[in-house]
């Protein structure tokens, strides 16, 4: 991405550049171990349209990394090489199969004059491997929701298939990376979850419950609202990318027919069905059309003895979304589809219009939305909760954050120096722009805040924090 | 002849070399965090001793010019001095831990590979030139393929910096013509590593000079660098357990013997008095610590040149045997010739360690006469026997501060590049919980002069200890609580201790600075 930077230096122009991806690829280097025949190692690269002889040097560059790091740590994969230029990302998701990101430094390129190339400045500090680190995790884990581990697919069709299935999934989804908005969040790859009262997540529980009853090819199911977490069947983990997937890649592709659509009668499935709003994220698009065809997307997830292939079938009403997840053996037929939407429509959509109600409610209880002194990220690592004021609402391409960059690597440096030591830890620090920044650690939680008083001191930023717990955590953190 | 007696001249004219003039307003009565840089405690009076450091970056700054006026230089003479100067190196070890030169380890053993910190010096051509740990020999495959990493990336134009895993980084820095590589398990920053990997190279030029290291490999790239180090790499040993130990070489800065002030001008007066016509720098040592430096007019001593000297004269015993006569390359000065350096203890068991560097390697008598014209002036005063009484003491407690929870600290006062630090307390006696408190300051110091992101001030609550860290323009404080402390107690000691830093700055500093 190509920004102008506002300073200009007598008349001409800085040109800044982000952090961009350079390449990423797929190998295993037990699949053309003789001389001659390194191309076989590779089983995915992009771009594809990189000279063959570069792109085994580059593997080679990868290989030999991994290779001299053992020299010292045998144990321990290397996990990331800097250069000047760029920074590569090692993973070995599967024994032997290694995935490697190259993401190239943030520059910023000045102009020279008599005619001189333009200088090229890396900004080489930019980068926080920790991020990017999760971000070659988190590809691998979304090539394992649709797809199965690497080695399902060896086992089903070889090298062949794999490099099929590879080629097809990552052709799109590195298009959906935006490297730049990456940030701590990637790090948490947590789950934000909908404060609800004891009344409403009852009524949810006895939807799902009823739901699963009446329709028993259904396995397990989530259930959100606004984007957030309510109730999960699924095993944290998978729900955590399945998650990722439903926030930043389904719910916002869908969001634009949503929002014209709720008063309208133009989209036709609500014009023919006056009784509810519900419709089909996946699977048929018109229950009406006979002759539609449709498919639910598969996805993996873990089970007893090893993984289980699911139809994924995401089914919506206003803001509220459940998930209905069938053995993939299953054949997935219209009736199937139009008694779940006979059953599901109408209860979601009251449902959805209960939570709405309840939530308004509890607003006006807690006063009007200030704008508070400060902002605040927080994780924990064992529900995967995560709650963030830094953010706001995450888009299909950006997510927007309301602080200085600069602070956001802040609080990713502290996270780096947490994730170090187990042990309770506080740290506090006052950045040169003289925003306060706080990091606290205290089991498996952590909260970051981001307090905008210039002038206060240490007891002061204590003192805030302490108030912030106490109204919003309820008191977790006892470390002084 | 009349070349190389030139040749340290260049320099002098070299402008970069002068301090960057800061404002003498006047002196504040009481520490703010508002200072104006040259008015904290410890701020000297006039100008800087040193060539004013802003702070650890000024090492990995890449002094251009002076590589390049090094290259107008014939290298001729040089193989004359690298003669001599391999003689009089074979001295004994002193000061290293037995650990430190185990050579014969098995480099492919869990032992070799759990040292905390592995240092490799390579030439271009990938041969070894030195290790830390287990023999060259045994490493000349590793060190091949470290060179073949440098090289592969270099290719494409790009620059290889570092490798991390968890737990372990593998930091390289390119210094051509030789290629440093350090691989530490414990450090927070690649910025801590490259510094020590900077700190070993200049070590390596001032027994060479890297007019002489670029001539040899211009002249023959594989050439065996080992053949004309042999004997020294005691020096780098010791060099990095100073790293891991010494405050002075992670702040860029020099500690004084704390003496009364009176004392400390008599001491420098009588050691101003014996100049001769080619002395640049006359150092007084006690230990570690700076008790005078008396400098030519418009001359500036680098800290890491002091720090090279500092290591120099604690790692060989020889020096306690008479006067010594060595040629020394001031890297920061000069990285282009020797000075030539008069070493001598003032008394046999005496730490106090006297350092008269000149430019004229045909000196040697005129600086011994400068010592004893020293020796004489200074054995009859009374700051002599003044100076004797604060030897014993090893430095101060920080007890006397009286300050609870107060652990330890460490001030640095940015203008002068002195600082001052308590003896370690009671629960960081031994080696390894100072290794383990250095580390935590290394952290901390890294915190704050992040290269993009640096902070204003850090604070963190441990389960062993709080570290806090404060950088104004003026000064830098870094200090260790216990874990009891709190957020409250310890503002109020950053006062106190501030306040009783300015009181005793004339004992702990150095303020007034002397030339010949």
């Amino acid at each position: 991405m190509l920004m102008i930077s506002p300073r200009m230096s007598s008349g001409m122009q800085e040109k800044q550049f982000t952090a961009c991806l350079l390449n990423f690829f797929v190998y295993n280097p037990t699949f053309g171990p003789r001389e001659g025949e390194e191309e076989k190692k590779i089983l995915f690269y992009h771009p594809s349209d990189v000279e063959k002889n570069e792109k085994i040097r580059n593997v080679g560059l990868c290989e030999a990394i991994v290779q001299f790091t053992r020299t010292f740590c045998p144990t321990k994969p290397a996990k990331s090489l800097h250069t000047q230029k760029n920074r590569q990302f090692f993973f070995e998701p599967e024994e032997n199969f290694w995935m490697v990101m190259v993401v190239r430094n943030p520059m910023i390129e000045k102009p020279n004059k008599d005619g001189k190339p333009p200088t090229i400045e890396y900004q080489e500090e930019e980068i926080l491997d920790t991020v990017y680190g999760a971000v070659v995790k988190q590809c691998y884990s979304m090539y394992k929701l649709f797809n199965g581990t690497f080695s399902r697919a060896m086992d089903a069709g070889g090298v062949e298939l794999l490099t099929q299935k590879l080629e097809k999934f990552f052709y799109r989804y590195l298009q959906t990376l935006h490297l730049q908005s990456c940030d701590l969040l990637d790090v948490f790859g947590g789950i934000s979850f909908f404060p609800l009262d004891k009344m409403t997540y009852l009524k949810i529980q006895s939807f799902v419950n009823r739901v699963e009853e009446n329709l028993s090819l259904i396995k397990y199911t989530a259930f959100l609202y606004n984007d957030q977490l309510i109730w999960s069947g699924l095993e944290q983990d998978d729900m955590r990318i399945l998650y990722k997937y439903l926030t930043t890649s389904l719910f916002p592709r869908h969001s634009e027919p949503e929002l014209a659509g709720r008063d309208s009668p133009l989209r036709p499935e609500v014009a023919g069905n006056l009784l509810h709003y519900g419709r089909f994220l996946t699977g048929p698009p018109n229950l009406k059309d006979p002759e539609a065809k449709f498919r639910f997307p598969k996805i993996f997830v873990s089970a007893e003895d090893g993984h289980e292939e699911l139809h994924l079938i995401v089914y919506k009403a206003m803001s509220a979304a459940a998930c209905f997840m069938v053995n993939a053996s299953v054949d997935m037929t219209r009736e199937f589809c139009e008694q779940l939407d006979g059953l599901v429509g109408p209860q979601l959509t009251l449902l959805a219009s209960d939570i709405c109600e309840q939530f308004t409610v509890n607003r006006r209880i807690s006063g009007p939305e200030k704008e508070p002194q400060f902002k605040f990220i927080y994780f924990n690592h064992m529900n995967l909760a995560e709650k963030s004021t830094i953010h706001m609402r995450k888009t299909a391409s950006v997510c927007l954050t309301s602080v200085h960059p600069d602070l956001m690597k802040i609080l990713g440096d502290i996270n780096c120096d947490f994730a170090r030591v187990d042990e309770d830890e506080e740290i506090i620090v006052k950045a040169m722009t003289d925003y306060w920044v706080v990091g606290k650690k205290s089991d498996q939680r952590e909260l970051y805040v981001i307090l905008n008083q210039k002038n206060a001191n240490l007891i002061e930023v204590n003192e805030e924090v302490k108030r912030l717990c106490a109204t919003q955590f309820n008191n977790i953190f006892f470390l002084d | 002849m009349d070349e190389e007696r030139q040749r340290p001249s260049v320099p002098w004219e070299n402008g970069t070399l002068a301090p960057a003039h800061h404002l003498c307003t006047e002196r504040a009565d009481s520490p703010t965090p508002g200072l104006v840089e040259g008015t904290e405690p410890g701020a000297g009076q006039k100008n800087a001793m040193f060539v004013h450091a802003q702070s650890f970056e000024d090492l990995t700054a890449e002094a251009e010019e002076a590589r390049k006026e090094a290259e107008v230089f014939g290298s001729r003479e040089c193989a004359e001095d690298v003669g001599v100067l391999v003689e009089e190196k074979r001295v004994e070890q002193l000061n290293i831990p037995p650990d430190c030169r185990s050579k014969e380890e098995d480099v492919s053993s869990e032992a070799w590979r759990s040292h905390k910190k592995h240092m490799f010096v390579l030439s271009e051509a990938g041969k070894p030139i030195y290790t830390r740990y287990g023999t060259e020999e045994a490493l000349s495959s590793t060190m091949g393929v470290m060179m073949a990493l440098v090289s592969f990336v270099e290719a494409e134009n790009n620059i290889i910096r570092s490798i991390h895993a968890d737990g372990c980084k593998v930091v390289f820095l390119t210094k051509s013509p030789l290629v440093l590589v350090g691989v530490s398990r414990a450090c927070r920053s690649d910025k801590e590593l490259l510094r020590e990997l900077q700190y070993v190279y200049y070590q390596i030029v001032s027994l060479l000079t890297l007019t002489q290291l670029n001539h040899i490999f211009q002249h023959k790239q594989n050439y065996d660098l080992r053949r004309l180090l042999a004997g020294s790499e005691y020096l780098t040993d010791n060099l990095l357990h100073r790293l891991d130990h010494d405050p002075g070489l992670l702040l860029s800065a020099v500690t004084c013997l704390p003496l009364a002030s009176s004392s400390r001008g008599v001491i420098s007066s009588s050691l101003q008095a014996a100049k001769s016509k080619n002395l640049v720098f006359s150092i007084l040592l006690a230990g570690d610590r700076l008790v005078t430096l008396v400098r030519k007019k418009d001359q500036f001593l680098h800290h890491i040149d002091l720090h090279l000297v500092f290591n120099l004269v604690g790692s060989s015993s020889s020096f306690r045997e008479g006067e010594g006569w060595t040629p020394i390359c001031l890297p920061k000065f000069n990285t282009a010739g020797f000075f030539h350096a008069h070493i001598s203890y003032l008394e046999p068991a005496s730490e106090l360690c006297l350092i008269l560097v000149s430019t004229d390697r045909e000196d040697f008598f005129n600086m011994s006469d400068c010592k004893q014209k020293f020796l004489d002036r200074l054995s009859k005063r009374s700051a002599y026997q003044a100076l004797k009484e604060a030897l014993k003491s090893r430095s101060y407690s920080v007890a006397q501060i009286g300050i609870p929870e107060l652990r330890h600290f460490m001030y640095k006062s940015k203008s002068s590049g002195l600082y001052t630090s308590p003896e370690f307390p009671l629960v960081y006696q031994s080696d390894e919980e100072q290794g383990r408190l250095m580390a935590l300051y290394q952290d901390l110091h890294s915190y704050v002069h992040h290269p993009t992101r640096p902070l204003r001030s850090f604070y963190r609550c441990g389960e062993t200890e709080n570290m806090m860290a404060w950088v104004t323009s003026g000064f830098e404080l870094y200090l260790c609580f216990s874990p009891l402390g709190t957020k409250a107690l310890a503002i109020s000691a950053v006062n106190k201790l501030l306040k009783w830093i300015r009181k005793e700055e004339d004992r702990l500093f150095i303020l007034s600075h002397l030339t010949y």
